[in-house]
C-alpha cells in the first residue's frame, strides 16, 4: 500500500513548515500512512478516536465534533493546516467533522501545551495537517465508499511531478472530495431513545503547487471546503441549517535560511432553523503574512544549534450582525525565537520564547523549556527521557469578546501552565519483532479560564481555574514474517480534569469533580494480521463514564466500540485497486452523542480505490 | 433492579386486586401516593428535564422518578405535571421538533402509561379537568424568525389517550387556571399576545377573551371567588363569571422590574410572587413579596425572602412555602422550604432547573 518504489524529487530539504523540530521534550504522534489510507473516505474524527487518546465530543453522525485533548475544552486544541492555524476565529475552535482524512497528506498530534511554537490554542495539544510534495510522474486516484444510511463519498486525486529543462522542479496535487450522509436509519429509536434525523453534504477541492530549484522554493497551497449540516430535514418548521465554508489558501517562498509566507482564510458560517430566508451569516477574513529566518551553528564541543526567529502578522476582519459593530477588525502580531540544540547524539535542549501581541487583549509571554536524553541507543533497542516545561496562552474568541450581550470585552487570555515528563522506548528483535512503549504524564494548570457562566445567564467570564492531570501509555507490536505480518497497539489514557476554583455559593457543588463530558478513562486497541495483500484490521475504543453535568448529577455510560475491517489491493502494471470493506460497531453498542441522542448501531462500508501510475521517472 | 421492581409492582397490583374485592374504598398504593412532586426544566439543549420526587419528611430526593421507575428518561424539557383521576400528565418538551409529547403516568407508581405526540408541540401547561379529560396549553412551531403563532389548548382524552380537539388561543398560551366550570388561558410574557382567555370545561368551547394591555397571567381563583391576574407590574381582580375588572392594584412603580411566579396559599388570601430586574450583564436579581387579597396596596418595600427564585408554591399540607432555586443550567438545584414568616426551614437538592411543584395527597 505505501509507494515503495517511486523517487522523492527533493528528499534532502524538510520541505515546509516543520514546528515538531523544535518540540523536543514534547510527545508528537506521527500517524503513518498507512493509517491515513486506511481512514481515506472518513473524517478525522473516527482517525483521532481510534489511533489517540483525544476525546471527540459529537453531536451525532456528520453532525459538529469537537475535541477534548488531555482533559481541555474544545477551545485548547490548535488545528495547524502547513503551519496556518485554521481554528474559526469566531469559535476559536474547528469543528472536526468538517475535516476528511482526504483534505491533507500529512497528520501528526502533538500533546501538550506548544503554545510557544504554535502559538494561541495550543493548550491541550495541537493537531499538525500537512501537504506533500508528490513524487515524479503522474498519479490519478479515484475512489468511492458506499456506506449503509444511505452514506457515500466520492474523492478524485491527481498527482504530478516533472523537472523542466532549466532545472525547475514542478509538482502538484489536485483532489477533490464529495460526501453524502443521508442518515436513514432503518430504525425510529435506540435503547428508547429517539434517533434525531440529520443530513450532511460536504463538498471540497485541495490544491498544491510547488516549485523548486536550487535553492529556491515556492508553493501554493489552496484548500476549499463546504459543509452543508440539516438536521430534521423533513420537518419544514422545526428542520436546523449550519453551512461552514472555509476558503484557506497560501503562498509560500523559501530561498536559502528565509522564508516569507502569507495566507488568507475565509470562514463563512450559516446558520437558520425552519425557513431560510433569514439566514444568521457571520464572515470572517484572515489575511496574514509571516517572516522568518533560520540560524545554524556547528561547535566542536558545544554541538549544533539551529535558531528560528521571525514574526507573524494577522489582520482579522468579521463581519456579523450578532456582534456589537457589523463589522469588527483586529491585529494580532507574534514574534517568536525557536532554538534547537543538539548538545551531544544523546542530549537535545529546545528553548523556545513567543509573544503574542491582539489589540487589546496582549497574552502572556510564553517562553518552554524541553529537553529529551537517549538513554540507550543501539541498534535493536533504545530508549529516551523526555520532559518539558511551558507557559501557554489562549486569545478569547471573537465571540467571547464581541458578542453583542452575552460577550465580554474586558475578558483577559487564559493563561496555562504545562509540565511533563515521559518515557519512549523501542526494541527490535531478530528482524521480525518490533516492540514501542511509551509511558507520559503531565499536569497542566489553567488559569483565568473562560466560561460563558450558566449561573450568570451564560455571560462570558474568566472564572475557573481548571486543572488537568494524566497518564498516557502506549504499547506497539509489529511482526514481520515476509508472507505474513500483524501487529498491534495500545493507547491508554488516564485523565483527571477538575475546575478549582469557587466563585459562587453553588459552585461547591463543581468543585474538585472532573469537567462534564471527559472520561476518566479511554483507550483503543488496534490488531491487524496481513497475509500477502489481505489485511484484517480489528479497531477497539473504550470510553469510561462521562458526566453531563457540572456537579455530576447525570452520566452517560460508557461504551466500547469495535470495528472490523478487510483490505486488499489488486495490481496490474502500475493500475491499483483498493478494497476495503468494514463493518462499524460490529458489537450493536449503544452509545449517546454529547447531547444524549443515541448514536447508531451496526453498520457497513464498502469502498474501492482505483490508481493508475506512470512508470517511475528519471529525473 | 427493573426486574425486580416490576414483579414488587406486580404483587403490589394483584394484592391491590384481591385486597379490594372485599373492601369499598381502596387507598392508592404505590411509592409515589402523598409527597412533593418538582418540575425540572433541564437544560434545553440537553433534553435532560426530570421530575423529582420526595416526601414531605425527606430532605433528600429521588432526582429523576420517571428514570428510577421506567428505566428510560422522559428526554426532553419538563414543562408541567398534574394529576387526572389516577392518571399523572408530564408535559415534555424536546430541542429538536417533532418530538415533544405528553407522557402519561400511574399517578401512584409512576409507571409509564402511554405517551401523546401527536398534536402537541411545545406544551407548557396541564390542568386536569375531569378523571379523564385534562387541557394543556401549546405554544404551536415557533415561527422561523422565533415569533410566536396563535396557540392553541389540546383537549387530552384520557380514555383514549388521545388530543380531541385544539382549541385556538392568543399567541404564546401559557398558564391556566381552572375554577369550577371554566379555564382561564394566559399568556406568555414575550409571545406578543395580550388576551385572557376563558374555556367552558363542558363545551371545551371559547366563551370570552378578555384583553389586556400585556400577557396576562391567571394566579389563581381566591376566598371570595375571584380570579387574580398580573399583567406587567399591574395586578387585577376579576369577577369569574362576567369577567369585568373589580380592583387593579400596582406592584410597585418600577416597570423595568419583572413580578412573576405567583403563589397563592392554602387559604386562598395570600399571595407570594417573586419581583426580579436583570442588570447590565444580564444577571438577575430581586427578591420575593407577599400581598394579602385585601391589601389595598402590594407591599414591596419589606421582602418575604430577600432572593429571587426559579419558581414558587405553598404545600396545602403544612402551609410551607417550596422555593426553587437554580444555581445554574449545567448542575441540580434545590428546593427551598421557608415557613409562612420566611424563616428558612431547610432545603432538598433536585433536578437541574427547577421551576415548579406539585403536592400529592391521598
Amino acid at each position: 500500500m505505501a509507494q515503495k518504489d517511486s523517487i522523492h524529487l527533493n528528499p534532502v530539504t524538510v520541505y515546509g513548515y516543520a514546528p515538531e523540530r523544535f518540540m523536543s521534550g514534547l510527545k508528537v504522534q506521527k500517524i503513518d500512512s498507512a493509517a491515513l489510507e486506511q481512514f481515506r473516505f472518513r473524517n478525522i474524527t473516527d482517525l483521532l478516536s481510534l489511533n489517540t487518546p483525544i476525546i471527540i465530543k459529537n453531536y451525532g453522525p456528520g453532525q459538529l465534533a469537537t475535541v477534548a485533548f488531555r482533559g481541555t475544552s474544545a477551545n485548547h486544541t490548535a488545528v495547524l493546516w502547513n503551519g496556518l492555524n485554521i481554528n474559526l476565529p469566531t469559535l476559536g475552535q474547528t469543528d472536526f467533522s468538517t475535516i476528511p482524512v482526504a483534505g491533507f497528506d500529512q497528520l501528526s498530534v502533538q500533546y501538550g501545551s506548544s503554545a510557544s511554537i504554535v502559538g494561541t490554542d495550543a493548550v491541550g495539544g495541537s493537531i499538525l495537517l500537512g501537504s506533500t510534495m508528490p513524487q515524479a510522474g503522474l498519479q490519478i486516484m479515484i475512489g468511492r465508499q458506499q456506506e449503509s444510511f444511505r452514506n457515500s463519498q466520492m474523492q478524485a486525486t491527481i498527482k504530478y511531478g516533472t523537472s523542466l529543462s532549466n532545472k525547475w522542479i514542478i509538482a502538484g496535487k489536485t483532489a477533490a472530495y464529495d460526501s453524502r450522509m443521508n442518515n436513514h436509519y432503518p430504525y425510529t429509536e435506540r435503547n428508547k431513545k429517539i434517533m434525531i434525523p440529520s443530513e450532511t453534504f460536504q463538498k471540497g477541492i485541495v490544491q498544491d503547487l510547488y516549485f523548486t530549484k536550487n535553492k529556491h522554493q515556492l508553493s501554493a497551497h489552496f484548500w476549499l471546503t463546504d459543509n452543508q449540516l440539516t438536521n430534521n430535514p423533513e420537518i419544514f418548521t422545526g428542520r436546523e441549517f449550519t453551512g461552514i465554508k472555509s476558503y484557506r489558501s497560501m503562498l509560500r517562498y523559501q530561498v536559502e535560511n528565509w522564508t516569507v509566507r502569507t495566507s488568507w482564510i475565509r470562514d463563512i458560517l450559516n446558520h437558520a432553523s425552519g425557513d431560510y430566508s433569514k439566514l444568521d451569516h457571520a464572515v470572517t477574513d484572515r489575511i496574514g503574512a509571516r517572516i522568518e529566518r533560520a540560524f545554524e551553528w556547528k561547535f566542536t564541543n558545544l554541538g549544533n544549534i539551529q535558531i528560528q526567529a521571525g514574526g507573524e502578522f494577522t489582520h482579522y476582519i468579521t463581519h456579523f450582525t450578532d456582534y456589537e459593530k457589523p463589522v469588527t477588525t483586529e491585529n494580532r502580531e507574534d514574534l517568536f525565537l525557536l532554538t534547537r540544540w543538539q548538545a551531544t547524539s544523546k542530549f537535545l535542549v529546545s528553548v523556545n520564547l513567543r509573544q503574542a501581541f491582539v489589540t487589546g487583549f496582549n497574552p502572556p509571554f510564553t517562553p518552554s523549556l524541553g529537553a529529551e536524553y537517549q538513554l540507550i541507543q543501539t541498534n535493536v533497542k533504545s530508549l529516551k527521557i523526555r520532559s518539558s516545561i511551558g507557559r501557554s496562552y489562549r486569545v478569547p474568541t471573537l465571540n467571547e469578546r464581541y458578542w453583542k450581550s452575552l460577550g465580554n470585552p474586558d475578558i483577559r487570555p487564559e493563561d496555562g501552565f504545562n509540565k511533563e515528563v515521559g518515557l519512549e522506548g523501542k526494541h527490535i528483535s531478530n528482524n521480525i519483532n518490533a516492540f514501542t512503549a511509551s509511558v507520559t504524564a503531565y499536569h497542566n494548570r489553567i488559569n483565568n479560564w473562560i466560561y460563558w457562566n450558566p449561573s450568570r445567564n451564560f455571560h462570558v467570564e474568566n472564572l475557573q481555574l481548571v486543572v488537568a492531570r494524566g497518564i498516557e501509555t502506549q504499547i506497539g507490536w509489529k511482526g514481520n514474517w515476509t508472507i505474513w505480518k500483524a501487529g498491534s497497539n495500545l493507547n491508554y489514557a488516564f485523565t483527571k480534569s477538575t475546575q478549582e476554583k469557587v466563585y459562587d455559593a453553588y459552585a461547591s457543588d463543581k468543585v474538585g469533580k472532573q469537567l462534564s463530558h471527559i472520561p476518566l478513562h479511554s483507550g483503543n486497541i488496534n490488531l491487524f494480521v496481513q497475509y500477502k495483500q489481505i489485511r484484517f484490521t480489528n479497531q477497539l475504543q473504550c470510553v469510561s463514564k462521562r458526566y453531563t453535568l457540572d456537579d455530576h448529577a447525570q452520566f452517560s455510560q460508557g461504551y466500547i466500540l469495535e470495528n472490523f475491517l478487510a483490505e486488499t489491493t489488486f495490481n496490474w502494471h502500475g493500475t491499483a485497486a483498493s478494497l476495503q470493506g468494514r463493518v462499524n460497531n460490529i458489537n450493536n453498542s449503544f452509545y449517546q452523542s454529547i447531547n444524549g441522542n443515541p448514536m447508531p448501531g451496526r453498520s457497513f462500508a464498502l469502498s474501492l480505490l482505483i490508481s493508475l501510475k506512470t512508470d517511475n521517472h528519471t529525473l | 433492579m427493573k426486574k425486580q421492581l416490576f414483579r414488587i409492582l406486580t404483587i403490589t397490583s394483584i394484592s391491590t386486586v384481591l385486597w379490594s374485592c372485599n373492601q369499598s374504598d381502596p387507598v392508592p398504593k404505590g411509592t409515589y401516593v402523598q409527597g412533593v412532586f418538582v418540575i425540572n426544566e433541564g437544560n434545553f439543549s440537553q433534553n435532560n428535564g426530570m421530575v423529582s420526587y420526595f416526601a414531605r419528611e425527606s430532605k433528600t430526593a429521588d432526582a429523576d422518578v420517571f428514570s428510577l421507575v421506567n428505566g428510560n428518561a422522559l428526554a426532553g424539557g419538563i414543562q408541567g405535571y398534574d394529576i387526572a383521576g389516577d392518571h399523572g400528565l408530564i408535559l415534555v418538551d424536546n430541542s429538536a421538533a417533532g418530538q415533544d409529547k405528553i407522557q402519561i403516568v400511574n399517578a401512584n407508581t409512576f409507571v409509564s402509561e402511554a405517551t401523546i405526540n401527536a398534536d402537541i408541540e411545545n406544551p407548557r401547561d396541564v390542568v386536569a379537568v375531569t378523571n379523564e379529560k385534562a387541557y394543556v396549553t401549546c405554544w404551536n412551531t415557533l415561527n422561523s424568525d422565533y415569533t410566536y403563532p396563535v396557540g392553541y389548548v389540546a383537549v387530552v382524552d384520557l380514555t383514549t389517550n388521545k388530543v380531541i380537539k385544539k382549541i385556538s388561543t392568543d399567541k404564546g398560551p401559557e398558564k391556566m387556571i381552572f375554577s369550577k366550570d371554566k379555564v382561564f388561558v394566559g399568556g406568555y410574557e414575550y409571545g406578543a399576545g395580550n388576551k385572557l382567555t376563558v374555556i367552558s370545561t363542558s363545551s371545551d368551547a371559547v366563551l370570552s377573551s378578555i384583553t389586556f394591555k400585556s400577557a396576562p397571567n391567571p394566579i389563581g381563583v381566591d376566598a371570595n371567588g375571584k380570579l387574580w391576574v398580573q399583567a406587567g407590574i399591574e395586578l387585577f381582580r376579576l369577577n369569574t363569571e362576567t369577567f369585568a375588572i373589580e380592583t387593579t392594584l400596582k406592584i410597585g412603580t418600577d416597570t423595568s422590574k419583572t413580578p412573576g411566579n405567583f403563589a397563592m396559599a392554602p387559604d386562598l388570601s395570600t399571595i407570594y410572587f417573586v419581583l426580579s430586574y436583570s442588570d447590565a450583564n444580564y444577571v438577575n436579581h430581586g427578591a420575593t413579596y407577599k400581598f394579602s387579597i385585601t391589601d389595598t396596596q402590594v407591599n414591596v418595600t419589606t421582602p418575604f425572602v430577600n432572593r429571587i427564585f426559579t419558581g414558587l408554591a405553598v404545600d396545602p399540607t403544612q402551609g410551607l412555602v417550596y422555593a426553587a432555586v437554580t444555581p445554574s443550567y449545567s448542575q441540580s438545584g434545590y428546593a427551598v422550604r421557608y415557613r409562612g414568616d420566611g424563616s428558612l426551614v431547610d432545603s432538598v437538592k433536585v433536578g437541574v432547573a427547577p421551576t415548579g411543584f406539585f403536592f400529592k395527597q391521598l
